[in-house]
Order: C-alpha cells, then structure tokens, then sequence
C-alpha cells in the first residue's frame, strides 16, 4: 500500500515495574504486559483515535510506535521502512514522527521559538532564516505568536502545549502522535488545545492521538481504538463507540465516561 | 597569592572538562560506568596531599617532563580531584533535570549524544551552580597543600613570615585566612545567584 503512513504488525512490550513500598523497603518487582500482539495501520489523512482505563498501556504503544520505547517483539513500519530491524538509523526515522507528550516536555531552557527551532537547524539543518520562519510559521499556526520569547515556565499549560504541537508538526512530518495532550490542562485550557488540533484535522494532518475527550473525537477521528489491559478490544467508527459497542467492556466504559462528561 | 587563584581556576576547569562527560557516562553508558567509578573512588578517597607527594616524589624522577613541576602536578591532581567531586555534582543534576528532557529530545530526531549535548548539558549546569560553588571554595583551600611540594602560595607566605612573637606567629596565618576568605566567598555567591536567576526563569 502506497499510502501506508505508519504500522505496526503483532506489537508486544513488557516492562518490569517495581512497586517499592517505602516504610517496609519490599520492592515488588511486578511484569507488566503494556503492550501485547497489538497491530495497526495508519494511512495518510487518517485520524485515530486510542482510548481506554489509564493503566492499560496506551501510552507505552504510542511510545513503541515512535521509537521511543523499543518493542521486545513484533514489527513497526514507517511508510515502508522497518524500524524494529537491527541497524536502522532511529534518530532519522523519529526525525519523521512527531510526537506530543502528556506533561508536554518543552526544552525549559529555551525559549518557545527555540523550543520549535532546535530540530530544524539541528536535524534538519536548514539555514538560519528558513529555520526562523518556518518555526514562526508553527507557532502562528498554533496561534502562540504573544509568547515566542517566553520561556516554558512563564506559559500557561495551554500554551506550553501548544508549542510542543508547534514543535511536534514543524519538521512536517509523515505523522504526529499524541499521548493524552489535554489530560495534564484544566478545562478551560483543554478547550485551546483541542481547537489547535481541531485545525490540524481540517487540514489532513495524519494523527494517532491517545485521547478521553470524547465531544472532539466524534468530531474529527475516522476511526476509535478502544484498548485495555494491553490490548485492542474494538475498533470502529465513533457512531459505533456512542450508539452501541459491540464488546462488554467497552460498552462499560463508554458508559462511565459519558456520564462524566455530561456531569461536567 | 595568583598561584592560589591560578591553581584553583585551572584545576577547576579540569575538573569541568573531566567531571561533565563522566557524569553522562555514569548514567548513559551503563556498561563502562565501572571505571568512572574506579576513578570517583580513588580521587575523591585518597587524601590530595598523599596524591600530590605521591605524583611529585613517586613519578617525578620517572617521568620528569611532567611531574617534576610543582605547578602541573598541584594542578593535575586537584584537577582530577575535582573532575570526581563534579562528576557527583552534575550526576545529581542530571537525574534532577530528568529523563523525560532526553526522551523529548529525542522524539525531535536526536541521538542519545545529542540530547544530552543541546538539552542536558545546558541545564545541568544551571542546576549544579549551587554545588559547584562550594566546589570551588574547596579547590582554592585544597590549594593549599601545595606548599609541601614547594610552591609558594598563600600559606607558603605565611609560614616563611611567621617569627618569634605569639603576634608575629598568628598574624600571618589570620592574613591568610582572610585571603582564603576573599578568594572562596564571592565566586561562590555569585554562582549561587547566577544559577538562582537562570533556575528562576526556566523553572527548575
């Protein structure tokens, strides 16, 4: 398929987690399976959406899907590169992968203009004046630009993660991921992200974004992954998450957090 | 006294160019982090007087082009003294900056070494000032010891001074003391209040 963006075929991931009980000094080594036989296609244009209990390892795929964590098991493709054979060159695949993180992780010691610059004259090593402009490009994109020389620490929440989406999607790449970008923001913040991404959409930008906002996802996501304890449990169009799941647990879920929602 | 002040700035720039890429050793390359701690461990164990007599005395006749200059050898050993002191400092500082900096570094496309060069490396400084100011202090007093392998700094001057009156003896030891105080305090503020402002406005 030409217009695969990104897959990953038969994905597993298994982390230690030691849950070191701090007055007995017992240390629990526990084996998590995050992420067990996972597949998924992502073809250019596409929005995916990826929800489910937090806890279940969604972010531990997302991040197996960026290279960030590296699979003890299965195959992840980028258009048609395979990232998980040995020798492959990460540092450029992931130059190619945008990816926005939960607690956002700006570059604190730089500035929101520098923060988007750095892979530009850097990875991509443009000239100092079209790194410039297309960092501000981002930024105006994003709509940041009051704050371009402000340091991540004198942002509100919405705007630092603004910049990480500026900083995620100016080196165009074939795909951003976005791990729960709104759950570390209050309401009111959520409401600027999600319009950032809502124009990122209209625009076809090819997105795999783990998410509980669910007004945003029947809005924009083509297609809604419901993923627990380590695993898909159901995929389909949003009209199926909202009318009737077909699994139990999913129907569970949804359930909770609809109700959560018009509580708000 | 610009032999204090000379030995001590250059040992602590030894120090910077050792301590910094061990620190990053220590914690990013796991397999031969073994032998920086061999090295902590001699350095920051083996009192600095017992390695200066030992380099000037014991390697001098050998290898005189190096170690018969009392000047190089002060300046080697507090130098690599130094280097393991810091390299615990910035160790510090880098678990303090986190590792979620690293993993945002390289979701933009850099490698390991990278990462560490254009995200770590600048904050961590600014997180070891406060460390390194006392480092500093220490490095100007270490110097010091240098006297027993006959370079004539501060407390040289002040033993060759000394006479026979009980004022004549303090004296010159209190002036040094008070040289030492000069020397150590208003590096050490200032990197303190440097370091502040800088953590202030990044929030660290």
């Amino acid at each position: 398929m030409a217009d695969l963006v990104m897959e990953a075929k038969h994905v597993y991931k298994t982390y230690g987690r030691s849950n070191k009980k701090a007055d007995t000094c017992i240390d629990i080594k526990q084996q998590v399976e995050a992420v067990k036989d996972v597949s998924l296609q992502i073809r250019k244009g596409d929005i995916k959406l990826i929800f489910g209990p937090s806890g279940s390892g969604k972010s531990t795929f997302l991040r197996c899907m960026a290279m960030l964590d590296i699979p003890d098991k299965g195959e992840i493709y980028l258009g048609d590169e395979c990232l998980t054979k040995p020798g492959v060159d990460l540092n450029k695949a992931r130059a190619r992968i945008g990816f926005v993180f939960q607690h956002i992780y700006l570059f604190r010691h730089l500035t929101a203009l520098s923060n988007v610059e750095l892979a530009l004259r850097q990875v991509l090593k443009l000239p100092k004046e079209e790194a410039r402009k297309r960092a501000l490009d981002a930024l105006t994109e994003v709509k940041v630009t009051d704050c371009i020389n402000k340091y991540p620490a004198q942002m509100s929440g919405g705007q630092a993660q603004r910049v990480g989406i500026a900083r995620a999607l100016v080196r165009n790449p074939d795909i951003i991921l976005l791990d729960e970008p709104t759950s570390a923001l209050d309401p009111e913040l959520t409401g600027e992200v999600i319009d950032t991404l809502r124009d990122l959409a209209k625009e076809g930008t090819t997105m795999l974004i783990v998410s509980h906002e669910m007004p945003f996802a029947r809005e924009v996501a083509e297609e809604m992954i419901f993923y627990d304890e380590g695993t898909i449990v159901e995929t389909g169009p949003p009209s199926q998450f909202f009318n009737a799941p077909n699994t139990d647990r999913a129907k569970k879920f949804m359930t909770r957090i609809i109700n959560r929602t018009t509580r708000e | 006294m610009p032999l204090t002040l000379s030995i001590s700035i250059i040992s602590f720039l030894v120090g910077i160019a050792v301590g910094f890429p061990l620190a990053f050793i220590r914690v990013y390359e796991k397999e031969t982090s073994f032998l920086v701690d061999v090295y902590e461990k001699i350095f920051r164990g083996v009192p600095e007087i017992v390695l200066m007599l030992l380099f000037f005395f014991g390697l001098g006749p050998y290898l005189p082009l190096l170690f018969n200059n009392a000047f190089f050898v002060a300046s080697f050993v507090l130098g690599l003294r130094s280097g393991a002191n810091q390299s615990q400092i910035y160790r510090g500082a880098i678990h303090g900056v986190g590792d979620e900096q690293m993993i945002a570094g390289m979701s933009i496309g850099f490698s390991k070494w990278r990462s560490i060069w254009h995200i770590m490396v600048p904050q961590v400084f600014t997180f070891s000032t406060p460390g390194l100011g006392s480092e500093y202090a220490l490095l100007i007093k270490d110097s010091a010891y240098v006297y027993v392998i006959g370079l004539a700094e501060v407390m040289t001057r002040a033993i060759q001074l000394k006479a026979s009156s009980i004022s004549e003896v303090v004296t010159p030891f209190v002036l040094a003391a008070l040289i030492y105080i000069a020397l150590t305090f208003p590096i050490a503020f200032w990197l303190d209040k440097w370091g502040n402002k800088r953590k202030k406005k990044i929030g660290l």
